[in-house]
């Protein structure tokens, strides 16, 4: 079954990274339109200054912003047209969401992500796996 | 223990919980709470003075800060329709908690006071990170939180500084000065900032902080406290640092990376275990008395002002932690309170920023119903250099 149009989910790790190669890569196979969807998590909970959470902010969108730049780069080495978007929310709910108003017909993500929260309630992979509309592809 | 193996543990122990904070994405100001909390009673450590002294200062950091972040401009739009919510949360809570601890548990008038103070706040940052969480930061309802969170704070701080005061002479001198201060600063500080700032010496920060510890030396010896004026004083100073943002940044990062720390670890390590095990029921019972009288006395008002999110409102104006612990750890340092009420309200200011949070968000979320990505924007910023677009 041809693909024709691919999400793919990165947040900068090494799981992740690999996740982003091989959706460019079946890009190229199969002609496919590519968008790549950053989720910026959320921001520190029961925080005691708003300067953290000002901080917290700043820095994730700096980083997701940078990700999303290289994202484009890398694409475009790879002869690859692609678009990015870059959201703020819970990375499983948002990978499900997007695949599925955007008639998505694979999704490909790394296994794990960055930190220990990605994890604590079950992967993200795990998650979307369950709720994606389409096919995933989970990247070791 | 001697004082500098106290610090190996304590410094050890603030750069643990900086990276669990960052692995669970649990704010940094709580975990050092409950990181003190698990040493001062795993090691039964006594907190060193050197530890009150910085604990100390922080908070006085802590409320300057508190101040300087405040949105002047926005709050003199939305006062009116913020200050009877903004009042409302602080003197039903203070009311029903000074009585309750007063007539029911017992304890003496001017530890009510504290207890009542104590569990009047609301957290201006809990409640903002959730505003900028659900983007309801940028809507009308979310102004008018933030401006009635302002008013709480503010009574807070009013009220810490002025129902403790027992003068003496030196009221004279800490109110002249601290007048002249606020009035001082703001005007002095383009100049100063502009001459001697942007160095790595950073005599900015330095001026900020010689100020603060005029401020609190003068307070303690005026026998009052020098909350309000700190306060006062980082509101002066906040349109500065909307114009100087970088100075605010290196403010924060001096802040976080040593003063803060120290303040909630020394609150955590305070917090008897033993003590909130013995008296489970009166800390239900404090912690009733916080959130009724905040639900009583918001709601309606709620209802008027920041509709259809009364409850979502309420909720997040039941939340409370920095000016809980500065207030409590005042109480314990001037000795108002014991070490076992300290512990109480410690635990009812920490659950009282985890709980309402957690039901206004999975309850109450106004954008539940929304697409999730439909909450926090995230701001377009250039790309690092060596990152093309």
């Amino acid at each position: 079954m041809p693909f024709t149009r691919i999400l793919v989910a990165i947040d900068g790790s090494e799981c992740s990274d690999r996740a982003f190669a091989k959706a460019v890569e079946l890009a190229v196979l199969a002609e496919a339109q590519l968008t790549a969807l950053a989720v910026e998590g959320p921001l520190p909970a029961y925080a005691a200054t708003i300067g953290e959470v000002d901080e917290v902010k700043r820095e994730k969108d700096l980083y997701f912003n940078a990700l999303a730049s290289r994202a484009k780069q890398q694409a475009k080495e790879a002869g690859v047209e692609i678009d990015v978007d870059v959201r703020a929310g819970h990375a499983a709910e948002l990978i499900s969401q997007v695949a599925s108003e955007g008639s998505y017909d694979l999704v490909v993500l790394g296994h794990r992500g960055h930190f220990l929260r990605d994890h604590l309630l079950g992967s993200t992979a795990d998650r979307v796996a369950e709720t994606a509309p389409c096919p995933v592809m989970i990247v070791r | 223990m001697s004082d500098i193996a106290v610090a190996a543990v304590l410094a050890a122990t603030i750069l643990i919980a900086s990276t669990i904070s960052v692995e669970i994405g649990l704010s940094v100001a709580l975990i050092e709470l409950l990181a003190g909390f698990v040493v001062g009673n795993a090691f039964h450590l006594d907190v060193p003075s050197w530890l009150t002294f910085l604990g100390s200062f922080a908070g006085m950091v802590l409320t300057f800060q508190a101040g300087a972040e405040v949105d002047v401009p926005q709050f003199k739009r939305e006062w009116r329709a913020s200050l009877a919510i903004g009042l409302a949360s602080f003197f039903a809570p203070f009311a029903v908690v000074g009585l309750l601890a007063y007539y029911g548990l017992g304890w003496n008038l001017r530890q009510a006071e504290i207890g009542g103070l104590a569990l009047s706040t609301t957290s201006l940052a809990v409640v903002y990170a959730v505003l900028v969480e659900t983007g309801l930061i940028r809507e009308l309802v979310g102004k008018r939180l933030m401006s009635a969170t302002f008013v709480t704070d503010i009574a807070t701080v009013a009220g810490l500084t002025v129902l403790f005061v027992k003068p003496t002479l030196w009221i004279v001198p800490f109110v002249i000065v601290s007048v002249a201060l606020i009035v001082a600063l703001p005007k002095a500080a383009p100049w100063f900032f502009g001459r001697y700032g942007n160095r790595v010496i950073e005599p900015e920060i330095k001026l900020v902080f010689a100020t603060l510890f005029l401020l609190t030396w003068l307070g303690t010896r005026a026998n009052s406290q020098a909350a309000l004026p700190a306060f006062i004083l980082g509101l002066v100073m906040s349109g500065h640092y909307v114009k100087h943002r970088q100075e605010q940044e290196r403010m924060r990062v001096v802040a976080f990376a040593f003063l803060t720390p120290f303040f909630f670890l020394k609150g955590g390590m305070n917090v008897s275990a033993g003590a909130l095990w013995a008296n489970l029921g009166i800390l239900g019972l404090l912690f009733a008395g916080k959130m009724i009288p905040k639900f009583a006395a918001i709601y309606p008002l709620a209802r008027r002002y920041t509709a259809p999110h009364a409850a979502f409102t309420t909720l997040l104006m039941s939340t409370g932690l920095t000016f809980g612990t500065i207030t409590s750890l005042y109480g314990l340092n001037a000795g108002i309170i014991d070490r076992t009420q300290f512990s109480l309200l410690i635990a009812v200011v920490v659950l009282s920023a985890v709980i309402p949070t957690a039901v206004a968000q999975r309850f109450f979320h106004p954008h539940r119903e929304r697409e999730p990505g439909a909450g926090r924007p995230v701001a377009a910023v250039p790309a690092p250099e060596g990152v093309t677009d």
